[in-house]
């Protein structure tokens, strides 16, 4: 494959690696959410992703809307979602003393989305092709698929967003003591329930806008869900957990991890790669590859 | 029967199996500065911790101007007035000194004085402002500990609770450190203290419990018990 | 506690069973498949009871083992290594099955379990289901890739030595929980489980204990994979390294009643039971009852089913 590569070539597979990555991105900074309010890895994510792709799909079918503009209203279905689903299912668990049980739970919930869409939507693939999808944007010698750069400049707005949110807003700075510690935060009138309904919420919303990119670029279906969590998890492993950058860096470099892999290594191993540095990360360096130890006070 | 402003009646309090608490009876009056002192592991962070609502008790009770504080959650009792300056101070150490502060006034009772509270913790501890945008974990210990004390003022409690505030600091801030919890008093707060440094706590209160494996040996004054030949045997050495 | 009773009460049951497939047609009944199919899963469930029921540190590579076992027995058959040429249910094959996936739960079990996060331990293993899935996949002549490895199913006779190694297979697996659980390898687990920390302070060594349960758990596990390769007859990543064998036995073990002996048993018979009757009456549906029946177990019953008159006796 080397005598094809050329600068041009090596550009492109970096700027595909970036746009896709920014969708595991997406996904990791739901996790990290979930899991600094809540403790637990959200396996589920992946599929909840799908599940929004399956709605962008269908809004699309079924009633024409077109899938970027159908963004505001998934985006409140999948806050209402996320709320809706830590009460309903998490609320009661994350009050015992054992994490596992919320785990199991996640694990219980992706099972479920996977076989209901199997069932309901069949197993088929599915994606969206409207006028634009395949059509491309040509900066000298790159071609830049339409889909993807709209997919990266909804994951950077979103990113934008959770990160103003976190930081300016009174409940995104409840949610982030919640995350560093939880006790202490009880301890300033802060209730947990709150800041985990806020933070599940945003995981899922998260999800809605990775699902629109996912649908628009990507052929899915029910099972792929499992997949993109665990690369999710890679993407959060990478960034370390408790930063939202940090999250969106992870999965950007996981995306050109598999952008540059996929090319040099045929491509089933490619998705070896990203497990094994995943298993690399996880052992020797779990804070992540960006978080600076800062001291507990 | 004196109306006490915090009333502890026939406290009982497990951790999961192994009982912490017995039978444990305490009062705090208002304006007053109250001292819990004992060896480690007495019960003195559990009782405080109970009372913030931390712990549920097994049996007994917590009352607070009348009213049942036990089984409430621990952002109801701080909405109640009371505040609970942690062992080990838990600042959110990657927030800056700024929003530890003002998350010390996010409970409902504390938000419409926001903006006076945090003049209020700035004139108090000046140092702080000059701080404030500094992340909590890059200060110092004495600063961490008055950042501590200053989050929980900000709920404006009518009582504040202080878990070992002296714990790993410098003597001379140490002294730093119980002047500005008398002076805190002064402006009306009610302090119960629960310290390691029993000489200076004993000093500073009008009334004191001695705990021991979770009962409640001995009451008194400050000064009284600061006399008692059994204290001083047990916890004070040969100090004056 | 168990007492003597209680023993010859397992006994009876143990002989009667034995004796089902002397009064059953083997081939006609379906009662022997089912309890093949329950005791197999007995073998999966008491496999991840033991590391995470007893130990608490939760597997999600189950499915792992399963198939280094089948892979293992397979590619000893095929490549008839020890020149003997009879490797259907062959001891020394299984018991190999057994060692290869244990010996890479030692590999991976000691840096894996070395950190105390649990969350590292689930995500890691999974991780390396995925690695395997892909190895396997992508490993041409030597795993058979995609297709996987055929067994020569000419000297299939009978279910009947598939039943009765089962059996013996499960009530290995329940002994060997049952006497870990009372020997002192299980306190020991058991004090891990409740508090690490203080575990350690007392002086047990934290981390060979939880690799030892991680290993024998693999042991079993790849055992099991052994036998299903020879009912199979077909060794492939799509029947084996599949989500299905480490979530099943996670939903019995978890109905049943984790950290018990019995639970993973009561698990495994309830859950086949629902499942075989959901296959047979809804056969589309079914898949999606796992999901359910885990939310609404973890919400309910968290303690599973043996526990279930013990609210609140080891607090919670």
């Amino acid at each position: 494959m080397l005598e094809y590569l050329t600068a041009g070539l090596l550009l492109q597979l970096f700027i595909n690696g970036i746009l896709f990555g920014a969708m595991y991105g997406l996904a990791a900074i739901g996790l990290s959410l979930i899991f600094g309010t809540m403790r637990i890895v959200f396996l589920a994510q992946g599929t909840v992703i799908v599940l929004m792709a399956y709605l962008c799909y269908w809004l699309f079918t079924l009633f024409h809307i077109d899938p970027y503009l159908s963004t505001g209203i998934l985006g409140i279905i999948a806050l209402v979602l996320g709320a809706g689903m830590y009460q309903l299912l998490f609320r009661r668990a994350v009050r015992m003393e054992d994490k596992n049980i919320s785990l199991l739970i996640a694990v219980g919930l992706m099972f479920l989305l996977e076989n209901f869409m199997a069932v309901a939507w069949t197993p088929d693939p599915r994606s969206i092709s409207t006028s634009y999808t395949s059509s491309s944007l040509s900066i000298g010698t790159l071609d830049l698929s339409f889909t993807r750069l709209l997919g990266f400049a909804m994951a950077m707005l979103a990113t934008g967003a959770v990160t103003l949110f976190l930081k300016r807003t009174f409940v995104g700075k409840a949610v982030r003591a919640a995350s560093e510690d939880i006790e202490a935060a009880r301890l300033v009138g802060v209730s947990p329930h709150w800041v985990n309904t806020v933070a599940f919420a945003i995981g899922i919303g998260l999800s809605g806008i990775a699902g629109i990119a996912v649908s628009t670029t990507y052929p899915f279906d029910p099972y792929f869900g499992f997949v993109f969590s665990l690369k999710a998890m890679i993407a959060l492993a990478l960034g370390g957990l408790g930063s939202v950058s940090g999250a969106l860096l992870g999965g950007i470099i996981l995306g050109l991890l598999e952008s540059l892999a996929a090319f040099f290594i045929s491509g089933g191993w490619a998705d070896a790669i990203g497990y094994a540095v995943f298993l690399l990360v996880l052992l020797f360096r779990p804070e992540g590859l960006f978080v600076r130890s800062i001291k507990k006070a | 029967m004196e109306n006490h402003l915090l009333e502890i009646r026939d406290l009982a309090v497990a951790y999961g199996g192994v009982q912490a608490l017995w039978g444990v009876s305490a009062h705090v009056d208002e304006g007053s500065i109250v001292s819990l002192v004992g060896a480690n592991g007495a019960g003195k962070t559990t009782l405080l911790k109970t009372i913030a609502g931390l712990n549920r008790p097994k049996a007994g009770g917590v009352f607070f101007a009348g009213k049942k504080l036990s089984g409430m959650s621990p952002e109801g009792v701080v909405n109640e007035g009371i505040s609970l300056v942690p062992e080990g101070r838990r600042l959110f150490a990657r927030l800056t000194v700024k929003e530890n502060l003002e998350l010390g006034a996010y409970a409902s009772r504390a938000r419409p004085t926001y903006k006076e509270s945090l003049e209020r913790a700035y004139t108090l501890f000046p140092i702080l402002k000059t701080r404030q945008s500094q992340v909590a974990g890059s200060l110092s210990g004495g600063e961490q500990q008055m950042l501590a004390i200053a989050r929980s003022m900000m709920s404006r409690p009518s009582i504040l609770m202080l878990d070992e505030p002296s714990l790993g600091l410098s003597p001379l801030v140490v002294k730093v450190m119980f002047e500005l919890i008398e002076s805190l008093n002064r402006t009306g707060v009610t302090i119960l203290l629960v310290e390691q440094n029993i000489y200076q706590a004993l000093k500073i209160s009008q009334h004191a419990y001695v705990m021991k494996t979770g009962k409640i040996a001995m009451e008194g004054s400050g000064e009284q018990l600061l006399a008692d030949p059994d204290v001083q045997n047990a916890y004070l050495g040969s100090l004056e | 506690m168990r007492n003597a009773r209680s023993l010859v009460i397992a006994l009876v049951i143990v002989l009667a069973l034995v004796l089902v497939p002397f009064v059953s047609d083997s081939e006609k009944s379906y009662l022997i498949f089912f309890l093949f199919l329950t005791f197999c899963h007995i073998v999966l469930t008491q496999g991840w009871n033991l590391v995470a029921g007893y130990t608490g540190q939760i597997s999600l590579g189950n499915h792992a083992f399963f198939a280094l076992g089948a892979y293992t027995t397979a590619m000893i058959w095929r490549a008839d290594l020890f020149r003997y040429g009879h490797y259907y249910f062959d001891p020394i094959t299984m018991i190999l099955s057994g060692l290869v996936p244990a010996v890479f739960a030692i590999a991976l079990g000691i840096p894996l379990l070395g950190k105390l996060r649990g969350d590292y331990f689930a995500l890691g293993t999974l991780g390396f289901g995925e690695i395997l899935k892909v190895a396997f996949v992508k490993g041409g002549q030597f795993t058979g890739g995609p297709i996987g490895i055929m067994l020569p199913s000419s000297v299939y006779s009978s279910l009947r030595p598939h039943y009765w190694t089962a059996l013996f297979l499960a009530v290995l697996a329940t002994a060997v929980v049952y006497f870990m659980s009372r020997s002192r390898v299980g306190l020991a687990l058991v004090a891990i489980r409740e508090d690490e920390t203080a575990a350690a302070s007392s002086g047990i060594h934290v981390l060979k204990y939880k690799v030892l349960a991680f290993a024998i758990g693999a042991f079993l596990v790849g055992v099991c994979g052994s036998l299903y390769a020879y009912y199979l007859f077909q060794v492939s990543p799509e029947g084996f390294l599949i989500l299905k064998w480490t979530l099943y036995p996670i939903l019995m073990c978890v109905i049943g009643g984790s950290g018990t002996v019995i639970g993973p048993i009561v698990g495994s018979l309830v859950m086949t039971g629902v499942f075989t009757a959901a296959n047979i009456y809804l056969p589309s549906i079914h898949p999606i009852f796992s999901g359910i029946i885990i939310i609404l177990v973890m919400l309910f019953m968290p303690n599973g089913i043996v526990r279930l008159r013990e609210r609140g006796a080891t607090g919670e």
